[in-house]
């Protein structure tokens, strides 16, 4: 049964007396709870979507720091249960770096509350960071406050085709080495099309000219849209992950398979990735066992 | 643990795991062992060990379990809230010989260090390649990356770099049973883990999950280019404001650290830095990232300084100078020894929209104790540091400054903010925590404790509501990194 509570009260009730919940969809706990501004600090309900959220930041020279593909589409729940990103991750980090509180219904119905909306707190243990990416199988969460970050004053992204994955890891090597600070630094080769290093820089604007300008002293020369990200994911949303510099050794097993790999980060999306496995299985066990002793939640 | 025979016992199978010179039990030695920097509440322990390896941590906390001792792990003993105190005894497990930098690799720009190894060696030992270790704590020079994950530390940089559970990839772990677990990011592996993040949830655990023994920490690369103010104005009002007009333009300083003149007074007479000695409150602002950037920033802060009356903005002119100022400002706890006889630092969060009503109200809190309060803090991040001054000898002054810190850290609550932001609750902030949390809140806290620890042995009576204390309680002099 995938449950659609009304408010958050209302999923209070459902999971208390619910033996087993599918899923939950929260459409309807779709708030703005609180954007301050001067505290770079927002809360919001978790029903709403991304681009709606970063909308309303937007009002205020703000964002949250992440693009997951189809921000339109995605409730600011499922990128938390789910740890979702997108080719920024390399300079902004993921979602657990930018989430400071929440709200979160235990199986039991139970609401709590974890961290707060201050940006740095230590005051008791982070649960936070245990719910997201926990795919709603520990507790639905229904609140996120997130620390936000100014909108950026200037970004260009580069491409530069490359002949073979060698000459790719030579050119990554490269920027490694350099005085370059990227915010997006992609290797994709999709349905055929060539082989294609991306480099993404942000920042102030003059920054972002002196970096370009370096960039293209390596060869990065048109500038490009980062939209090949959400079209892949649609049919490719599971990832293997390596240590960065294992990237291309990885990538030359793939054989002739389409990807988007995440260079800076050593994360490879592919039709055929299988989900990563879980390590201290034992320990997992026991986390899904104490918060959820009756197994309501499916996840 | 009661007879002499037990503790005799306890002794020598403690040296068989890990030899009798890293074995202490007598009250001499343990003394050192009987407080961190937090020196209101002290117990001794009933054993310390020094191992030297995983295994041998792990031999030693199955030999505790089988007693059925607590167990406390222990870094440096910088910590500043009494997490390392062994408040019913129970054997004290330090890491201080396991401090090796086990590897640097610049390609995956990461770090494996064993637990005890001192913060500030990471980015000694990453600065050839171009990299550094961001979280850096004020006790850097002696604090080991073990207490740093326990207490999830921060730093004056943390600002735009985050705290140490940003950095921290993964960890080992011994369990209170004696298993070795490996939390997160293995050295060689990639940076998503399947499963729940158990790493994330054990930052910040205050030794209360288990024994960490190595840690795989993420470097960052160096900036190219820095630019640290230093802005000097009459009143912390327009300090303040200057904080928050920064903020509003769209800048994420690397730190916005502001100093009172209480602080920047004993600061010139300890380290005559050529601090102003009439300015009402100091701002460090430090920028960095790539040299035309910086200089883009650098000047709207000038200007936002200015137009916020600053009687003096100066600029750093070289490494030398900045070096120095930086220096300065992580020993300033160290100067408030010509103040007053005793201290006690406080570690409060306010939004940062709050800085000016908090500071207001720290001076009023002041007025009322009688008791003078100087103020060094991260105003970047809206995390303060009153260091409320008292004389020991004096019973009164002694409650008043208790009291004092009691009014300051429900006053952060109230506006909506934390009772700690990087010092952690340790034994000291106990009954804080039901008043910044929920019963069903501190429940779900203690469900993730059983995860790890359901026996409640290791580093027991902290953090929760209704832990024992420790028969002695009486204020002492606090010595602070």
């Amino acid at each position: 049964m995938t449950l659609k509570p009304g408010s958050i009260s209302e999923l209070q009730e459902s999971l208390s007396q619910s033996r087993r919940v599918a899923g939950v969809s929260l459409e309807a706990v779709a708030q703005l709870i609180e954007h301050v501004p001067e505290d770079m600090t927002a809360t919001v309900q978790a029903g709403m979507s991304l681009a709606d959220f970063q909308a309303h930041l937007a009002k205020a020279g703000q964002w949250l720091p992440i693009d997951p593909p189809n921000p339109e589409a995605l409730t600011i729940g499922k990128l938390l249960a789910n740890n979702l990103n997108g080719p920024r991750r390399f300079g902004c980090g993921t979602i657990r770096d930018w989430v400071i509180g929440m709200a979160v219904v235990l199986p039991d119905g139970r609401v709590i509350r974890n961290g707060g909306k201050v940006v740095k707190n230590v005051a008791g243990f982070d649960l936070c960071r245990l719910f997201v990416g926990a795919r709603d199988t520990l507790g639905i969460i229904v609140e996120a406050t997130f620390k936000l970050s100014p909108l950026l004053e200037a970004e260009a992204h580069l491409a530069k085709p490359c002949e073979s994955l060698g000459q790719a890891e030579a050119l990554l090597d490269k920027i490694w080495d350099s005085d370059l600070q990227p915010t997006v630094l992609d290797l994709h080769r999709i349905d055929g099309e060539q082989l294609t290093l991306v480099a993404g820089f942000a920042g102030p604007s003059a920054d972002v000219e002196a970096q370009s300008g370096a960039a293209s002293a390596l060869g990065f020369a048109d500038e490009v849209s980062l939209d090949y990200d959400a079209r892949f994911r649609r049919t490719a949303s599971s990832f293997i992950s390596v240590a960065p510099g294992k990237l291309i050794s990885t990538l030359q097993d793939l054989g002739d398979e389409s990807f988007v790999a995440r260079a800076g980060n050593g994360v490879i999306y592919h039709t055929s990735a299988k989900p990563t496995e879980a390590p201290s299985l034992e320990l997992q066990q026991r986390v899904k066992e104490i918060f959820d002793p009756k197994g309501v939640l499916a996840g | 643990m009661n007879s002499k025979a037990d503790k005799k016992n306890l002794t020598r199978r403690l040296a068989e795991i890990v030899g009798e010179d890293a074995v202490l039990t007598d009250e001499r030695e343990l003394v050192v062992y009987e407080c961190d920097a937090y020196t209101l509440q002290k117990n001794l322990p009933t054993a310390v060990v020094l191992p030297r390896s995983t295994q041998e941590v792990a031999a030693v906390v199955r030999l505790c379990a089988g007693l059925d001792l607590p167990i406390i792990p222990r870094g440096a003993g910088t910590s500043l809230s009494g997490g390392v105190l062994a408040v019913d005894g129970g054997v004290i497990i330090a890491l201080t010989r396991m401090n090796r930098v086990l590897g640097i690799d610049p390609r995956n720009r990461r770090a494996l260090v064993e637990a005890g190894c001192v913060n500030a060696w990471i980015t000694r030992d990453a600065e050839e390649h171009g990299l550094f270790y961001a979280p850096d704590p004020s006790s850097q020079p002696a604090c080991t990356i073990g207490g740093n994950i326990a207490t999830n530390s921060g730093g004056p940089h943390t600002l735009k770099n985050g705290v140490t559970t940003n950095h921290v990839l993964g960890y080992e772990m011994v369990l209170p049973d004696g298993s070795i677990e490996w939390l997160g990011v293995e050295p060689d592996g990639g940076e998503e883990v399947g499963g729940y993040d158990l790493r994330g949830a054990g930052i910040g655990s205050e030794g209360m999950f288990g024994v960490i023994t190595r840690a795989l920490v993420r470097l960052t690369k160096a900036p190219s280019a820095f630019k640290t103010f230093l802005g000097v104005f009459d009143s912390v009002d327009q300090a303040s404001q200057t904080v928050s007009d920064i903020i509003a333009a769209g800048i994420v300083p690397a730190a916005l650290e502001m100093m009172d003149q209480l602080i920047t007074q004993a600061l010139e007479e300890a380290y005559h830095f050529g601090f102003p000695l009439d300015a009402g409150a100091v701002l460090i602002v430090e920028l960095d990232g790539l040299a035309k950037g910086v200089e883009q920033q650098a000047r709207l802060v000038d200007e936002i300084c200015r137009r916020n009356n600053a009687s003096e903005v100066r600029l750093a002119k070289d490494d030398a100078e900045r070096a120095a100022l930086w220096k300065c400002r992580k020993r300033a706890f160290g100067a408030i020894g010509r103040l007053s006889p005793n201290y006690v630092t406080q570690d409060g969060v306010v939004p940062r929209s709050r800085l000016p009503e908090i500071m207001r109200f720290i001076r009023s809190v002041s007025d009322k104790h009688r008791l003078r309060i100087p103020n060094v803090f991260h105003a970047g991040d809206g995390n303060i540091h009153p260091l409320i001054l008292y004389d020991e000898r004096d019973p009164d002054q002694v409650k008043r400054a208790l009291q004092a810190g009691d009014d300051i850290l429900s006053k952060c609550i109230e506006l909506g903010g934390s009772v700690t932001g990087e010092h952690g609750i340790g034994a000291e902030k106990i009954d804080f925590m039901s008043r910044q949390f929920a019963e069903d809140d501190l429940e779900a806290m203690q469900q993730l404790r059983r995860v790890f620890d359901p026996d409640k042995r290791c580093n027991p009576h902290k953090m929760f509501p209704g832990a024992k204390r420790c028969a002695e309680f009486a204020p002492k002099k606090q010595v602070v990194a």
